[in-house]
């Protein structure tokens, strides 16, 4: 049986890491996800990047008072390639 | 967090400790037990002693308060969720079910007449059915204990006319709304929230 290929989107740890934060909430804001994933601010907001320009997620920036608060929410396209990439990799643990 | 190279296997688990560490949560929502347990005591013992003592003609006057517990309400909810870090699904839902649950009780309090006055045990069976959801949704036990409290009241008030069902009202508010109440409240601050 050939094994699809995984989505090389998600198949690095911290977008993976955010993208299995955010389909268990509503949403959540950027620090929140920066404490959870124990991820670098400026390398936690590249790899975002990279998942809202896939439409994996959308991400509001907004301010709240003088500070600025970054909220990310996972998108239907999302939450599709997700449960493909837990699909896939379940193949390759199959024994 | 590092970047490198993900076996099948590291994959799975990484998935599986995120999903663990988005679900780590205490969520303090007594404020509205609080407020509303308080409100509705205050409501209960104030139209009890107008009607009792006859200071005023219309002694259901009393609940005129109510309304400043939807604004507290409201506005404390907005607040509370434009600070929120985090927003988990249960969140909304629990906004929702309360909104409907004090729809339900207007549309009770409304047309009164209808059902022949019978308003508290009405408003005390509705309350239950957010009490005990909202414990369910939260995992607190201690509010699914208070709703069966405000259905037993319920149930009580029913036996009684209009005037007596105001201490029932006041009672079993106090126990299956208040008390759980502060419950929460001291489990949060355990919690540091």
């Amino acid at each position: 049986m050939a094994f699809e290929a995984l989505d090389p989107l998600l198949h690095s740890q911290l977008r993976l890491a955010v993208m299995s934060l955010l389909i268990s909430v509503e949403s959540a804001d950027f620090v929140y996800i920066k404490e959870q994933t124990g991820s670098t601010a400026g390398n936690l907001s590249v790899q975002i990047d990279k998942l809202s320009s896939a439409g994996y997620i959308s991400v509001e920036k907004k301010f709240e008072g003088k500070k600025p608060k970054t909220t990310c929410k996972i998108t239907p396209v999302g939450v599709d390639a997700f449960e493909n990439y837990v699909k896939n990799i379940q193949q390759y643990l199959k024994p | 967090m590092e970047e490198k190279e993900l076996s099948p296997k590291e994959s799975l688990d990484l998935i599986n400790s995120m999903i663990g560490k988005a679900r780590e949560r205490y969520t303090d929502n007594s404020f509205h037990f609080l407020l509303w347990g308080w409100l509705v005591i205050l409501a209960s013992v104030l139209h009890y002693w107008f009607a009792v003592e006859a200071i005023i003609e219309e002694p259901q006057m009393a609940w005129i308060i109510m309304p400043i517990g939807a604004i507290i309400s409201t506005v404390y909810g907005i607040r509370q969720d434009k600070r929120a870090r985090v927003t988990h699904y249960t969140d909304k839902l629990y906004g929702w079910l309360w909104m409907s649950i004090g729809v339900s009780m207007v549309i009770i309090i409304v047309n009164g007449q209808y059902l022949n006055f019978q308003i508290i045990p009405l408003i005390l069976m509705v309350a239950g059915i957010g009490t005990f959801v909202s414990g369910s949704m939260m995992k607190v036990k201690i509010l699914q204990l208070g709703a069966i409290c405000l259905w037993v009241g319920s149930i009580a008030a029913f036996q009684f006319e209009e005037l007596y069902q105001l201490p029932i009202n006041a009672l079993s508010i106090a126990i299956g709304y208040l008390l759980p109440g502060y419950i929460m409240k001291s489990k949060a601050k355990k919690h540091g929230i």
